[in-house]
């Protein structure tokens, strides 16, 4: 499977705040990926970066094989995006920034566009000016779906969303990528919604993927180990991949990182003492790796 | 027609189980149980995905991990069966796996709510004798 976005090295800083520290990241065609990182992690700047709307300081990113900096029309064809607080041209009206949007694209799905319109219950009336926050992130993404992109890129989509329009959305993404080859990148920082549809989780922190791999992977190596040691205060805790650690007497707290069984029973022989391990949820365990 | 695959499978994407791994217990637990019988189909890969709404791959992942393991048969055309032989599954292995996870519930709520033992042992005899005597 080739990638369809590659980052390698990647710096970018505004004046003196560095904030991508060297990103090297690969997209797979065909992943949903989410982008994790706290407020000011960098997520939006690693997007921009990505679409080519911001350039980077050095490092390599291409898009579909081009670089970002320089995507040919070609390429930007293939891409939809959503950015986060964008309004444009608020005198019109919902429906016709959808006919202007759709003027420059080729291909455009009209009915695919009026059955979202539709199920989303936008108002096409409306003008954009006075759309509430959630109405014009449903219209944004409209409008970056109906050209049938390749890439889907969208920016903390659901930050304004209602939970019903938060279902839709995921609903649609899930019709997309099982319908069509399409590959989606998106950040956020609601972990449950990215539980759901993402394969694919990356974790920006201090300028760098943290982690990135398989959700499932990721549930499954993260473990918190629960130690009691009746017998006596605990010796010192040192092993691999150890995240966190509590300790007080005879009990003790621990996140691991690359659990697997076999380490359990090599504590548990150690130790002397059977321990519990506990399953995190993606939520957890972005907190675990946030300390 | 859409099969509403939330019949079949009750997921929580917020648990630290991972989905294809409460997909895959949930289709061995209820061969066992009797939830699913031999020659049953279940439902498509897409059904599950768009009911449940979780990523196809997810889905996908359960089902061959079902297969490879012998639990559920791919038939050409036309998705996954229990096969003739699932009532073979040995219960008493299944039962020993759901009360572990159940167990595990219980205590981790138990250390949560900072209860010791004693009293979540003499609570679960004192319910289950209430119960027996029914």
């Amino acid at each position: 499977m080739s990638n369809v976005i590659h980052c390698e090295d990647v710096k970018k800083a505004y004046g003196r705040k560095a904030v991508l520290n060297g990103v090297f990241l690969d997209v797979p065609e065909g992943s949903v990926i989410g982008l994790l990182g706290k407020n000011g992690a960098g997520k939006t700047t690693l997007l921009k970066c990505v679409l080519g709307l911001l350039k980077t300081d050095s490092g390599k990113m291409t898009v579909f094989g081009e670089g970002s900096w320089d995507l040919s029309n070609k390429a930007k064809a293939l891409i939809g995006y959503v950015p986060q607080g964008y309004r444009p041209y608020p005198w019109l009206q919902a429906g016709r920034l959808i006919e202007y949007t759709a003027s420059f694209y080729p291909h455009w799905n009209a009915a695919l566009v009026d059955r979202l319109v539709r199920e989303w219950d936008l108002d096409l009336a409306t003008r954009v000016e006075v759309l509430s926050e959630g109405e014009m992130q449903k219209l944004l993404i409209i409008l970056a779906l109906g050209h049938e992109p390749e890439l889907l890129v969208f920016d903390e989509p659901v930050a304004s969303l209602d939970p019903v329009a938060r279902r839709e959305f995921l609903k649609t993404i899930l019709e997309v990528v099982s319908e069509r080859k399409c590959t989606i990148f998106f950040s956020t920082h609601i972990t449950s919604d990215l539980e759901r549809v993402a394969d694919t989780v990356a974790v920006l922190r201090s300028g760098k993927i943290d982690f990135c791999g398989g959700l499932d992977e990721l549930k499954d190596e993260v473990k918190r180990i629960r130690v009691h040691c009746p017998t006596g205060a605990l010796p010192p805790l040192v092993m691999e991949g150890l995240v966190n650690s509590y300790v007080r007497g005879q009990q003790a707290i621990l996140t691991v990182r690359g659990y697997n069984e076999g380490r359990r029973q090599g504590l548990e022989k150690a130790l002397g003492v059977k321990v519990d391990v506990e399953d995190l949820n993606l939520e957890e365990i972005f907190l675990e790796m946030s300390r | 027609m859409d099969i509403n695959a939330r019949l079949y499978f009750q997921i929580n994407p917020t648990s630290g189980v991972p989905i294809y791994r409460q997909i895959y217990d949930q289709v061995k637990i209820g061969i066992a149980m009797g939830k699913f019988t031999a020659g049953e189909f279940l439902p498509s890969i897409r059904d599950v995905s768009k009911s449940l709404e979780v990523n196809p791959m997810t889905v996908s992942k359960a089902y061959s991990l079902l297969e490879k393991s012998g639990i559920i048969e791919f038939v050409r055309g036309q998705g996954m069966r229990i096969p003739a032989k699932a009532e073979n599954i040995t219960i008493p292995d299944m039962s020993q796996d759901r009360l572990i996870l159940l167990i595990r519930e219980v205590v981790n709520s138990a250390r949560q709510l900072s209860l010791d033992q004693e009293s979540v042992l003499t609570k679960l005899k004192n319910i289950w004798e209430e119960d027996h005597h029914v």
